[in-house]
């Protein structure tokens, strides 16, 4: 375990040394179903959290209200100190906290460098008037090219840069999602199921890459099913069940939790938590 | 041979430029940003009704065309407000309402002092003073099968303005097409909360072309009315439904596929009546049935193309503009 | 699917139309001061609106449309109720053909642009029976006459416009579906078809009006309002239909298997219900009751031409919005709701704005409540 969470309760709602993300008695419901209501939530700067709980226990909400693109009923959250109560998604984004879908969404057909460049920001000609003009923005888009490269080798897609995004294989376009949402140099990379439909050959170096992202600094906060994952890269698990938060804790201990295990098994028999742990 | 002339005829008319240029406007909305505007009718009837009207109550070319270009801005800002935070059948239905609304208006009685009412405003009122400008002597002018005015109506003036237009905004299509505006718009059209969680302000995107085609569109209205006159009834819905099928024949997000299935739109309705009426005996098929016949296989022509080749003749494939 | 309708919904259907008619009267009244409603102009308004047709149309029918509106205009005690009551009348028509639409657009998602010129094939085809004029067929240079009487005309006209519903579900829109064409295309695939048709129509019946029946209506005076006998017999047609697709998704089987797949297709295949099978019996009732519209809408106009469908389609795409798209019962309040606006409207601005009305009462929906008024918030996005 990293030592920043050394000090950190075990418990739901539990406050963090350097918290990135704070909300506040956020609550959504649909008709009178409560999806999401959660009393206090913090993330670690710098840190790999993961989002986990049984189906409909509302991690999926709760991603989308952390990324504005649902707006709850009530409640406050606010990232780097700056609220972010009714932000767009575009806004959060450009403040630097970013988002993947579990239904993955990559362009189908652009290519995969234009896919890259869209993911870019501080590009002047994506203003319709400096785009008439190309001297305005060619030498800014030959750094978004270069810095793409890059970012294409690290995720090994750099041969099918030219490649239409939609002839990408299921893994290939998880690592495209997240290469694109680099591209803008986000603080907060926020991954909804990055393991959903990928070829288990590319688990491996998915796993790698969010490690690295860390290493290079970065906050990572992810909803997951594969609890292989959550054991493998996770610092510290948050337990969701039927919208609010029922545990938290270290990977290694938190699924020992009977609240944990009795809204598992509750809710989801067959669930993925029954494997032994291969690592 | 004559349906050979009157082909080439078709092929280069006025109104043929004036449908390739409204079709321009099209793809802007529908091959770059894939939006449904059901109703691009509508924009070019504002844009002739705006530059007719300002026209005959004495403005200057300059300033007609200002008024027709806010006429069709303020229209697509109105329509785009409530709907483009909508799916995008609500945009298909709003647009096409929109669009009516502004003929039924355009031809009430209670607007005939403005708009003419039903019959429109006679060309007379209006294109003096694009034909004016004509730089061309008052005359016929032949040249080789083709014989046009210089100056009046549909005119060689008129002949060139139109082309130029065409080239000039299929020019402009192409620029921002491959800038990065351009390809935030395709983002869009591909999936708008994915280009949303890149920080792209998506609503302000879609407005900014759901007006920029529109405008287009409005400009081609002109150019038609120009050559014909401003008749509210010849834009309604059937003439949204001509734009789409000329988009799709040519094929959407190309630069040039507006103009080729204009050119091809106009020539085969040329070809398709000239045969008919010179191989159907008039027993069979009268001479006032042709026109609804070729406009039968107009509408055919739609609905095989999109279920057979959505890419029409220009288009890549891979890079179409329908969503699965 | 909502089963009841409730207060709110009402009230909510009440304020949109309040505010959609004030609008009206503050635009007509900034229009032309020269409105009057007085009979000459309502004359010169609706012969107006006859010419609309892109086609001119010929002297005599629209002088017959013209007295048509000027009586129903005239008579009567109460200028208000007697619009309101034709604005009943003819929102109860326009719901046969929208209910039509919203059903298919519940179960497969499209926006059907050509249920329009279905509505014009039910009202021609019957024409075409019921005659005596000379008819013909197109490509065929023979003329005939068939000269049934109206109802064996006008059932033969449902069944072959019902006919050509199972056709265009069993060789187009179901082979789409099957290859999986997005929506989108499908909905341009639909105008393509009203392009035809409506062509095909105006070539197989030229542009006139076409009267169905010679006779002249007698119209009964009952106080307040006069009503015509043929009127009061198309209401009750268009009544026990209504009631029939009511009693068919409420209480019947494959009713409420039709109620199932527009909730959830996924889901309704997968608990063993025969999706295809239901949507094709939707094309057939739809295209049925377009036609049944179609044919009473004639009646009720004394004529129509081969664009009446088209010119009605907005109208009822402004009813399926304002009830909630894809809502069979939120078609039929929203057609009330378009045929009292439209039919009142024509008390405060000309008759040739009337379907304007309709639309603007659209584009408020959209502005207000774009899931409608009969819908569910989370369904829109």
């Amino acid at each position: 375990m990293t030592e920043v969470f050394a000090e950190v309760a075990h418990e739901p709602g539990a406050a963090k040394q350097d918290p990135i993300v704070i909300a506040d008695h956020v609550h959504r419901h649909f008709g009178g179903l409560t999806a999401v209501d959660v009393e206090h939530f913090e993330v670690q700067r710098n840190a790999i959290t993961a989002l986990i709980g049984p189906n409909g226990a509302g991690k999926s909400t709760f991603f989308n209200l952390l990324t504005g693109f649902d707006r709850p009923q009530r409640g406050e959250w606010q990232f780097n100190g700056h609220s972010l109560v009714g932000t767009s998604p575009a806004k959060i984004a450009r403040a630097g906290k970013v988002r993947t879908f579990q239904l993955t969404k990559a362009l189908n057909r652009m290519t995969v460098m234009e896919n890259m460049r869209l993911g870019a920001a501080e590009q002047g000609g994506e203003n319709f008037f400096k785009a008439l003009v190309p001297g305005l923005w060619k030498a800014r888009e030959q750094e978004i090219t270069e810095k793409a490269h890059v970012l294409l080798h690290r995720f090994k897609l750099y041969e099918k840069k030219d490649d239409y995004a939609g002839s990408l294989s299921g893994g290939q376009r998880k690592l495209l999602e997240m290469a694109r949402a680099l591209m803008s140099d986000p603080e907060m990379i926020m991954l909804d199921e990055p393991m959903a439909g990928v070829n288990p050959a590319l688990t491996e170096s998915l796993l790698d890459h969010v490690v690295e992202l860390k290493n290079e600094g970065k906050t990572i906060l992810f909803v997951e099913h594969d609890m292989h994952m959550v054991r493998r890269i996770s610092d510290w698990v948050v337990v969701m069940a039927e919208g609010r938060i029922i545990a938290e804790g270290p990977p290694q201990t938190v699924m020992a939790n009977p609240a944990v295990q009795d809204a598992y098994l509750g809710a989801h028999h067959d669930s993925d938590l029954s494997e032994e742990d291969p690592s | 041979m004559d349906i050979l002339l009157d082909a080439t005829t078709a092929v280069f008319a006025p109104a043929t430029a004036a449908f390739a240029l409204a079709a321009i406007g099209l793809n802007f909305h529908f091959g770059l940003t894939g939006l449904l505007n059901m109703g691009h009718a509508g924009f070019m009837l504002l844009g002739m009704y705006g530059y007719a009207i300002s026209t005959s109550r004495g403005a200057p070319i300059w300033l007609a065309l200002i008024v027709a270009i806010a006429a069709a801005t303020v229209f697509g800002l109105l329509l785009g407000w409530p709907t483009l935070k909508l799916r995008g059948d609500y945009l298909a239905i709003a647009t096409i309402s929109a669009a009516e609304l502004v003929r039924y208006l355009g031809r009430s009685n209670s607007l005939q002092g403005l708009t003419g009412g039903s019959t429109g405003i006679r060309g007379s009122d209006f294109k003096f003073t694009f034909e004016e400008l004509s730089p061309l002597p008052n005359e016929n002018i032949t040249i080789l099968f083709w014989t046009n005015h210089g100056s009046l109506s549909s005119s060689w003036w008129l002949h060139i303005v139109a082309w130029s237009a065409v080239a000039l905004f299929a020019l402009l299509f192409w620029q921002l097409a491959r800038s990065p505006w351009g390809r935030v718009l395709k983002g869009i059209r591909e999936d708008e909360d994915a280009v949303r969680a890149l920080g792209k302000n998506v609503y302000s995107y879609k407005m900014q072309a759901l007006v920029l085609g529109g405008v287009i569109g409005a400009i081609g209205g002109v150019l038609w009315s120009l050559g014909a006159s401003v008749q509210p009834d010849s834009m309604g819905r059937p003439t949204t439904f001509w734009l789409w099928t000329i988009l799709l024949l040519g094929g959407a997000a190309t630069v040039f596929g507006p103009v080729l299935g204009s050119m091809l739109f106009w020539m085969s309705l040329v070809v398709i009546k000239g045969l008919a009426s010179t191989f159907i005996p008039s027993s069979v098929l009268s001479p006032v049935e042709i026109e609804p016949f070729s406009l039968v296989l107009v509408g055919i022509t739609l609905m095989v193309l999109v279920v057979f080749r959505p890419q029409g003749v220009l288009g890549n494939k891979r890079e179409l503009a329908f969503n699965d | 699917m909502t089963k009841r309708i409730d207060r709110r919904v009402m009230l909510r259907a009440l304020i949109v139309l309040v505010i959609a008619v004030a609008a009206f009267i503050a635009l007509g009244a900034s229009g032309s001061p020269a409105i009057a409603s007085t009979t000459d102009t309502v004359v010169a308004h609706s012969a107006a609106l006859s010419n609309e047709a892109p086609s001119a149309l010929t002297q005599d029918t629209t002088t017959v449309h013209a007295t048509a509106d000027t009586e129903s205009s005239g008579v009567g005690d109460n200028r208000y109720v007697q619009q309101f009551i034709n604005g009943i009348v003819f929102g109860l028509l326009l719901a046969l053909a929208s209910v039509g639409l919203s059903l298919i657009y519940g179960t497969t998602g499209l926006s059907n642009f050509a249920h329009g010129e279905q509505v014009s094939l039910g009202a021609l085809l019957t024409f075409f029976f019921a005659s005596k004029q000379e008819v013909s067929l197109p490509f065929l240079p023979v003329e005939f006459s068939i000269g049934w009487p109206l109802l064996p005309s006008a059932l033969a006209a449902i069944a072959i416009s019902a006919g050509t519903g199972w056709l265009q579900d069993r060789y187009l829109w179901s082979p789409l579906r099957r290859r999986r064409v997005s929506i989108v295309q499908q909905m341009i695939v639909s105008i393509g078809l009203s392009l035809a048709m409506l062509n095909f129509i105006q070539w197989w019946f030229g542009a006139e009006r076409k009267r169905l029946t010679t006779s002249i209506d007698t119209r009964l005076d009952l106080g307040l309002f006069s009503i015509g006998q043929t009127t009061i017999w198309s209401v009750l047609i268009a009544l026990v239909c209504l009631g029939g697709v009511g009693y068919f998704l409420l209480k019947t089987r494959t009713g409420r298997a039709t109620r199932a797949v527009s909730d959830n297709p996924a889901l309704a295949s997968a608990s063993g219900i025969r999706v295809e099978k239901v949507v094709r019996l939707v094309w057939i009732m739809a295209t049925g009751l377009a036609a049944v519209g179609g044919i009473l809408l004639a009646l009720y106009d004394n004529a129509a031409a081969f664009d009446v469908g088209a010119r009605l389609l907005l109208l009822m795409f402004a009813a399926v919005t304002l009830g909630g798209l894809g809502q069979a019962f939120g078609a039929l309040v929203g057609s009330l709701v378009i045929g009292v606006a439209v039919e009142m409207s024509t008390l405060w601005i000309g008759t040739d704005l009337k379907y304007a009305v309709a639309l603007a009462i659209l584009i408020l929906v959209l502005l207000v409540r774009p899931q409608g008024i009969l819908g569910r918030a989370e369904r829109v996005g």
